[in-house]
């Protein structure tokens, strides 16, 4: 097999972000998303905790079996609150940031060009089956980690700064954030891409593949919030094989994806 | 090779007769064998397009059943048929972007299923949805079709900028798609398709969903490329006005099945033989005329018309000898026109023949306004 062709999957890309960049459709819940979870909430718990009572917390971890609780629980009590919060319940929910871009934008970039009439067109350059779907998965892929990781960063600085008078310390990232970040949020970016490449060979238009999407992607979601009311709280070896199990079903879908992705497919399809 | 439209005279198909459909000589059976007239080729002609039994089934059925035509280059092939013919499955299999699921073809030498990217990087393709992205601007959607085709920086942009201001699209430049009427985007579109000078150009449907003026400009656009040397122009239609001012070759095709392939005035040689003209005598000819025009060598048929007669006649050369007999008897005679059959003329011609079961060829578009014959 032929190498890709890297000038013309960044002029697929670059097409597409810039598109993508003037659609409001799009660039809304890409950026309010974010903002809620990792901006608006851990402010908020910073700002409980630098008024409120935190002793509901130690009945809140009691609960849970010692082992996974200890590293809260052997902190000052005022602490508790902001570590439990920021420190630990919104790393799972932080997941729903990678998912979503990448699906988003997924179905924009698979089902859109179809809804769009674009497809036909553009079967009929002398790009490769395999240069467009890089092309089309990196359209997903590459914000969803970048918006994850620069999401991530007003995090941290929201989470320390407003946290500053209580903790006095900086506290976030903990091991189990770095493992979000950099092993977790990428495989959930390619599962969120993986289920819309399936989802859109489907699908005739954005909307649809969104709504088949979000069948598929909505009990990830529940799994996540879940995760992030205290029902499993994750440890660092669970989040590691968390990771491992992502990765695999997204490879897995995407590999799919690519077999079914022919011209010939896709252009029966237009 | 020398084009055939040299030899073909030009009408304005505003002006031209009403098809008249004589008798055919060659009778056609239920499913009537092609009608391929290809003795005109010379042996060094470079064949651009051959394909070979090519057909495409979906579910439904054959979209395309054993397409076997082969196009010289320089020419412009009329690729002709009602909605759903089978044209545009034609130029998807023709560019590799559709396998075919029995028989082969071949373009600028290349096999369009192994060698597809290779094959594409050297034709282009005005697809029937114009297939702009209307999150972008004019200059943006050729930019981008130029970068996939390998140029890149100050040359794709001046490429771009040319071709963009050369289609009258100047001051839309930098504007987004999304207001374009559909002549801008046509227009737009077809200077996409030309930014890497391809050798092989398909047009689909070129001038639907225009207005006149606009229909004028696109064709004038595409008489200008198809008379360029060594290339090949694909035109799938279901208007025969611009079809018969393009083509040099046309091949018609009904439920997928290849009905007939030839230059326009050849087909008509074998539908129809002698030439016709109308003779203006000024007003209806007698009996006696008529009878006096029969009897002149190499008259096939004769009978009179509103403003004279009309007459079939072996060749041009029989005209003047009809002329100096009339005036032997004394008939003022204004004017002897011959009438060659057009494309349109061929064409309903051989749609005629189609067994009147189904939808037939229906949904076909006159350039001037006419009804198709029965
Ligand atoms: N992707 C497809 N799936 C199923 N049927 C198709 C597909 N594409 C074309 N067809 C069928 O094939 C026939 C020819 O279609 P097409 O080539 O688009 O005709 P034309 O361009 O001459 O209007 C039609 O009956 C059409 O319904
Ligand atoms: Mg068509």
């Amino acid at each position: 097999m032929s190498r890709p062709n890297w000038q013309s999957i960044r002029a697929v890309v670059a097409r597409d972000l810039t598109a993508v960049r003037r659609s409001k459709a799009i660039m809304l819940p890409m950026t309010l998303v974010p903002v809620m979870l990792l901006v608006v909430l851990p402010a908020g718990t910073a700002f409980a905790a630098r008024t409120q009572d935190a002793s509901g917390v130690s009945d809140f971890l009691n609960r849970f079996p010692a082992g996974l609780t200890d590293p809260i629980v052997g902190l000052p009590q005022h602490e508790q609150l902001i570590v439990l919060v920021n420190g630990f319940l919104i790393a799972p929910l932080f997941l729903i940031v990678p998912l979503m871009v990448s699906a988003v934008l997924a179905a924009d970039a698979f089902a859109g060009e179809k809804e769009r009439r674009t497809l036909e067109s553009m079967l009929h350059l002398p790009i490769s089956d395999r240069d467009l779907f890089i092309g089309k998965t990196l359209v997903a892929f590459l914000p969803a980690v970048a918006v994850s990781w620069l999401g991530f960063v007003c995090f941290a600085v929201v989470s320390n700064t407003l946290a500053w008078p209580v903790m006095h310390r900086l506290f976030v990232p903990t091991a189990l954030w770095a493992i979000m970040i950099f092993w977790v949020a990428p495989g959930v970016a390619a599962l969120g891409l993986g289920v819309m490449v399936r989802v859109s060979a489907r699908a005739n238009t954005t909307q649809e593949a969104n709504q088949l999407g979000a069948a598929v992607i909505l009990p990830l979601i529940f799994l996540a919030v879940g995760q992030a009311t205290g029902l499993l709280l994750v440890d660092v070896p669970v989040a590691l094989a968390i990771g491992a199990v992502v990765w695999l079903v997204a490879l897995l879908l995407i590999g799919r994806g690519i077999q079914r992705f022919t011209r010939d497919q896709l252009a029966t399809r237009i | 090779m020398r084009s055939q439209r040299g030899k073909r005279p030009v009408r304005n198909p505003l002006l031209s007769a009403r098809p008249q459909n004589g008798k055919s000589l060659i009778p056609l059976d239920v499913v009537p064998e092609p009608l391929v007239e290809t003795s005109h080729r010379g042996a060094g002609d470079e064949v651009v397009i051959r394909t070979n039994g090519l057909s495409r089934a979906f579910r439904k059925g054959l979209a395309l059943d054993s397409l076997s035509i082969d196009v010289p280059a320089g020419r412009v092939l009329a690729l002709l048929g009602p909605n759903g013919a089978g044209k545009t499955t034609t130029v998807r299999l023709l560019n590799g972007v559709l396998e075919p699921t029995a028989g082969q073809s071949r373009v600028l030498g290349l096999d369009p299923v192994a060698e597809g990217d290779e094959l594409r990087r050297r034709t282009g393709v005005l697809t029937e949805q114009a297939g702009l992205d209307d999150r972008l601007t004019a200059r943006e959607n050729l930019l981008f079709t130029a970068r996939v085709r390998g140029m890149r920086g100050q040359p794709a942009s001046s490429r771009v900028d040319h071709l963009i201001e050369s289609f009258g699209m100047g001051e839309y430049a930098y504007e987004r798609t999304q207001g374009f009427s559909t002549g801008q985007r046509k227009r737009l579109a077809l200077a996409r398709s030309l930014i890497h000078d391809p050798e092989v150009l398909f047009l689909d449907e070129p001038t639907s969903g225009l207005d006149p003026t606009a229909t004028r400009e696109v064709i004038d656009l595409i008489a200008g490329l198809a008379t360029r040397h060594g290339r090949a122009v694909v035109l799938c239609t279901h208007f025969l006005g611009e079809a018969g001012r393009l083509a040099d070759e046309m091949a018609v095709l009904h439920r997928g099945r290849l009905l007939a392939f030839g230059p326009p005035a050849a087909l008509a040689a074998r539908l129809w033989p002698g030439l016709e003209a109308e003779l203006d005598l000024g007003g209806p000819a007698s009996d006696t005329t008529v009878e006096a025009l029969r009897s002149v060598d190499g008259v096939l048929a004769a009978h009179n018309a509103p403003m004279g007669a009309r007459v079939t006649v072996t060749g041009r050369e029989v005209l003047p000898r009809l002329v100096a007999r009339l005036v032997a008897h004394e008939i003022p005679v204004y004017a002897s026109t011959p009438l060659p059959k057009t494309l349109e003329d061929v064409y309903f011609e051989i749609a005629g023949r189609i067994p009147r079961d189904g939808p037939g060829l229906g949904g076909i578009e006159l350039g001037n306004g006419t009804e198709p014959a029965p």
